[in-house]
């Protein structure tokens, strides 16, 4: 038997010290285990907080230089587009710290075998679901 | 043995320690500024002024952001590792990753204690 790698071997012709791999960057034939959904999120949550820093920083400024600041803030965060996109923010801020502290859990040998791992990955999607549920409830009720 | 980690020796274990110390760091203020906002409920400016009005609090306020930079400058900085294989533009990315990071913290800092 042969396999993919012998064959892709065979059929292409090397240079000199080239090394051959199969390249394969289609990503939709990349299955995503759950595993590494969580973490792919981590990441992507980590770099959209990243991106929205100097926009908290601007309403924690507005927010304290006076009365009327305050007001248009609080004006600005209670209109319902505003609302949906703080939820977004919000439920990207709770996947990046339940998947932190599952990443301080394997760090110190808890959860790290692949059964217990799939498991703490769909308590981190479980609670941050949770998590901005509750706030969506706190926003619209 | 762990704060050795710390230093420069090791260059790489101080990344990954100081990225889960900051974490750390930020998960513990994250939830003590949650649980103050649903105690104190600061419903109105007075409110909200004399939320951010303890020293302490603005002290903490202040490390966590500490924190935050430093998490941010190790987290980005491998995002760009990761997907910037062009070395040149890596390293102008991280110039600017670091100028912002820098502003960021002085602009916090100016907020909670000016
Ligand atoms: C489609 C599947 C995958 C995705 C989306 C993915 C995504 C990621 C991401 C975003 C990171 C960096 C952040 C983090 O640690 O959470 C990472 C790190 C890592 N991944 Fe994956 N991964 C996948 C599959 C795999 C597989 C199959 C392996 C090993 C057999 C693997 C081994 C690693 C290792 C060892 C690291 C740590 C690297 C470091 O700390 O420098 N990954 N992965
Ligand atoms: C709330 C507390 C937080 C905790 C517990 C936490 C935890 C972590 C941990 C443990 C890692 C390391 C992952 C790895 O090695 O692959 C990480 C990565 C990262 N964090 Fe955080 N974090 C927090 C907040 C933040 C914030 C506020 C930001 C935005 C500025 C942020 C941005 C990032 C980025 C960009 C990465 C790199 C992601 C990657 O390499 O895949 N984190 N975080």
């Amino acid at each position: 038997m042969q396999n993919n790698q012998q064959k892709h071997n065979e059929t292409k012709k090397l240079r000199p010290g080239q090394l051959s791999r199969p390249k394969n960057l289609n990503l939709f034939t990349i299955r995503l285990p759950i595993n590494a959904l969580v973490s792919i999120l981590h990441r992507a949550t980590g770099c959209l907080l990243f991106l929205i820093l100097p926009l908290i920083l601007l309403l924690v400024q507005l927010s304290l230089s006076s009365a009327e600041q305050y007001q248009m803030v609080v004006n600005i965060l209670h209109s319902p587009l505003v609302k949906l996109i703080l939820l977004g923010v919000a439920w990207a801020f709770f996947h990046h710290f339940f998947a932190g502290i599952r990443h301080l859990a394997m760090d110190i040998h808890w959860m790290t075998s692949l059964m217990k791992a799939r498991y703490t990955s769909k308590l981190v999607l479980v609670f941050g679901a949770i998590a901005t549920i509750a706030l969506a409830i706190q926003l619209w009720i | 043995m762990l704060l050795e980690l710390l230093t420069k020796r090791y260059p790489g274990m101080r990344a990954w320690l100081t990225q889960r110390l900051t974490g750390l760091v930020m998960a513990i203020y994250s939830v003590l500024a949650l649980l103050r906002f649903f105690i104190l409920q600061p419903e109105s400016y007075e409110a909200w002024l004399s939320f951010f009005q303890p020293i302490w609090w603005r002290i903490a306020s202040l490390l966590f952001w500490l924190a935050l930079s430093l998490h941010a400058w190790l987290g980005i900085r491998d995002v760009f590792k990761d997907y910037v294989p062009n070395y040149g533009l890596q390293m102008v990315l991280q110039k600017i990753l670091l100028a912002l990071l820098w502003i960021y913290l002085a602009w916090a800092g100016w907020l909670m204690l000016a």
